[in-house]
Parts: C-alpha cells; sequence; structure tokens
C-alpha cells in the first residue's frame, strides 16, 4: 500500500475524510483491481492445470490441524504473494459455499502476519538495509506468527 | 519520428532467445488454438479467451449483486474487485480522520515505554514502529534514517525489521483490505487486530533470541 501520510490543507473533518477516501479509491484502483484480477486468472490457470488440486492434497493434513477445508492452503499460499488477493479468495470461495465463516474467523490474521511477503522484501527489509543474512529468519518467524495466530482464533472461536 | 529512427540506427538491437519464446508464446495465446480443445481443456491456460473467463450471471435476482453467479477469471475478478472499493474508501476516509485528530500520536505515547523491556530497543524507534502500523514505506523509511545516523544497532534494526515485516502497514491493510471480509467474522472486528498486534512482539521477541543464540558470533563487538 503507497500511504503517504500527507497532512491535509483543511481542518474540516469532512474534507479530511474526503482525502482519506480520496487515498482509498487509489489504493483502489491501483492495487486491489489489478491485484485481484490477476489473483483470479492465476487462479484459472492452477485450476485449469490441475495445480492448486494438487497442492490441496498436499497441505491438506496441515490444514486438518486447524479445522480447515483443504481449499485454506490456496488462501495461504496466495497471502504470500498478496494479501489483498487473498482476501479477494476468501471472498468467492464464501460465495462458493467453500469457505465457512468460522474458516473466515481463523485464516484473517494469518493472512495479514505472512501477508505480501515477497513484496515487503523489496518494499521493508531492503530498503531499510537489513542485512541479507537475516531474511530468511524473519520470513520464517512470519510464517511462524501465521500459525501461532491460527491456533489461537481456532480456541477463541 | 526523426529522433526514433537515429536511436534505431545507433543503438544495436540484439535478439535474443528469450525474445522468440516471448513471441511464439504470444502468438500461441492470443492465436485461439487452444480454445476449447476437446479431451485436453487444460489448454485453456494458455489462450487468452479461456482467460478472459466471463462474468457472473443473474441466476437469482433477489439474492445477487451485480457480479452475479459463477463468473469466473479476469472478467469475476475485475467485477468482484469493484464490490471492494466504497468498504476501501469508507476505511481509509475515517483511518485519516482519526490519524488526524492524533490517535496515532496517542499510541506513540503509550507505546514507547514498552519498548526497552519487550524488544531490547530504545524508546526513540517508537515512532518508526507505531508509524509501520499505518504506512510500511513510512516506517520503513524512519528505520532506515536510525540506523544511518548511528542511532540503533545492527541488531536492534533486525529486530524492528522482524516486527515490521510480519503484519507490515497492520492497522491499514486490515481496515482497508480486510474490511471486506469482515461480515464474515464471527468474532469482533479488534480481536484479530489485538492478536496480530500482539504476535508482532512474539514475532520480534522470537528473532531477538536467535539473534542471541544462533547468530551470537554475528553480535560480538555490539
Amino acid at each position: 500500500m503507497n500511504n503517504k501520510i500527507n497532512k491535509p490543507s483543511s481542518s474540516n473533518p469532512f474534507d479530511i475524510f474526503i482525502v482519506g477516501a480520496r487515498k482509498g479509491f487509489y489504493i483502489a484502483a491501483n492495487h486491489l483491481i489489478p491485484n485481484i484480477l490477476m489473483a483470479y486468472v492465476i487462479a484459472q490457470i492452477l485450476n485449469l492445470l490441475g495445480i492448486i488440486h494438487f497442492l490441496e492434497q498436499l497441505f491438506s493434513p496441515l490444514m486438518s490441524l486447524f479445522g480447515l477445508p483443504d481449499v485454506a492452503s490456496t488462501v495461504l499460499l496466495t497471502a504470500w504473494f498478496s494479501a489483498s488477493a487473498s482476501v479477494g479468495l476468501i471472498l468467492s470461495l464464501i460465495a462458493q459455499e467453500q469457505l465457512t465463516s468460522l474458516d473466515t474467523t481463523i485464516l484473517l490474521p494469518a493472512i495479514f502476519l505472512m501477508g505480501s511477503q515477497l513484496q515487503y522484501i523489496g518494499r521493508l527489509l531492503r530498503i531499510a538495509n537489513v542485512p541479507r543474512r537475516y531474511w530468511p529468519i524473519l520470513m520464517i518467524t512470519s510464517i511462524l506468527n501465521a500459525f501461532i495466530s491460527m491456533s489461537i482464533m481456532k480456541i477463541i472461536i | 519520428m526523426s529522433t526514433k529512427n537515429k536511436n534505431d540506427q545507433n543503438v544495436p538491437i540484439t535478439i535474443g532467445f528469450k525474445a522468440y519464446i516471448a513471441l511464439i508464446t504470444s502468438i500461441l495465446i492470443f492465436s485461439g488454438l487452444f480454445f476449447n480443445v476437446e479431451g485436453m481443456e487444460w489448454l485453456g491456460a494458455f489462450d487468452f479467451t479461456t482467460l478472459c473467463g466471463s462474468f457472473g450471471k443473474m441466476l437469482n435476482p433477489e439474492q445477487n449483486t451485480f457480479i452475479g453467479e459463477n463468473g469466473i477469471s479476469a472478467k469475476a475478478g475485475f467485477l468482484f474487485s469493484l464490490t471492494l472499493v466504497p468498504t476501501v474508501m469508507l476505511a481509509t476516509g475515517l483511518l485519516e480522520v482519526f490519524t488526524y485528530y492524533g490517535a496515532i500520536r496517542a499510541a506513540h505515547h503509550l507505546f514507547t515505554p514498552l519498548l526497552r523491556p519487550l524488544l531490547g530497543l530504545p524508546g526513540l524507534s517508537g515512532l518508526a514502529l507505531i508509524t509501520n502500523l499505518q504506512s510500511t514505506d513510512v516506517g520503513t523509511k524512519l528505520t532506515k534514517e536510525l540506523y544511518e545516523s548511528k542511532l540503533i544497532t545492527k541488531k536492534n534494526l533486525i529486530i524492528m525489521g522482524a516486527w515490521q515485516y510480519s503484519g507490515a502497514g497492520l492497522i491499514n491493510n486490515y481496515f482497508a483490505v480486510g474490511s471486506v471480509v469482515f461480515s464474515a467474522l464471527s468474532v469482533p472486528i479488534i480481536t484479530p487486530l489485538i492478536i496480530m498486534f500482539c504476535l508482532k512482539f512474539v514475532g520480534a521477541t522470537f528473532v531477538r533470541i536467535m539473534l542471541s543464540t544462533w547468530y551470537k558470533k554475528d553480535f560480538i563487538d555490539e
């Protein structure tokens, strides 16, 4: 997300809201829409080639630990590339009745904790000069965080 | 036009192997040869028309929204993404107002005393971390400046990196992107947010422990 902290020029809360809403439109037009369109096309390619089915079989035992359906592994894999695409995928899976509201509740924090990691290597780790040697441990930590969050959500729902 | 010709003459254009592969692939994808090949539907994965997909249909007009039902691929993805725009605009608009009235400054004030005991970080790193909750890019910039002005050590930098990397831009991403599934949540909206916030500390603490054990040798000087 490209959220520059610009100070709104007016102190009228309605004007400030408009500044924020405009940023939201920018995020939607430049990030969400292209990302989701791409995610839908990639999902369709993987589907036609039978890869989704293969991956779901592979991660099925891991997902069942959290009481999640096989399709949840696709949601998490997508999240690693793009959190927004993954949220889009969840919505379409809810519409197709492949994910329930409980599944969504378990998955949501995990999506953001391990979300868009590939993108953030460039935007965060590289720019902040975190030495390359420690990138793998930071990545593993994020995935670990995601799985801890799924365990916690499983308990509290 | 003349500049272009001049450039064409001066810069030798090398056409590599990759370029021919790209050309052949593009011809195949746009040719329609792989469209609906009987018995080999998987070839559709390389066909433009198949990948364009279809819009959903109004099978149950009383229940369907404008995206309809059973849409697939690019067309379905596009219509679907339009449904997210109002939610995102409302969320970012509200966040802007709360930020303007100092929500972030207040959070920074409450947050700073926790840094030393929890993560071993100096208090001045608080602003970069709290900013990361709102914007990944601005948080990154502040972190970079702290390290370049030698106000934090390499070890601090890595711990701060760990804290920021998992769940980067948390509040903005959660409300801007996550808000579209809020109606499907079976817990209050704030619960996942609190869990994610706490886990940022868990992850950073894990990295801190790893740095003082597994990677101990790297930080002998510090």
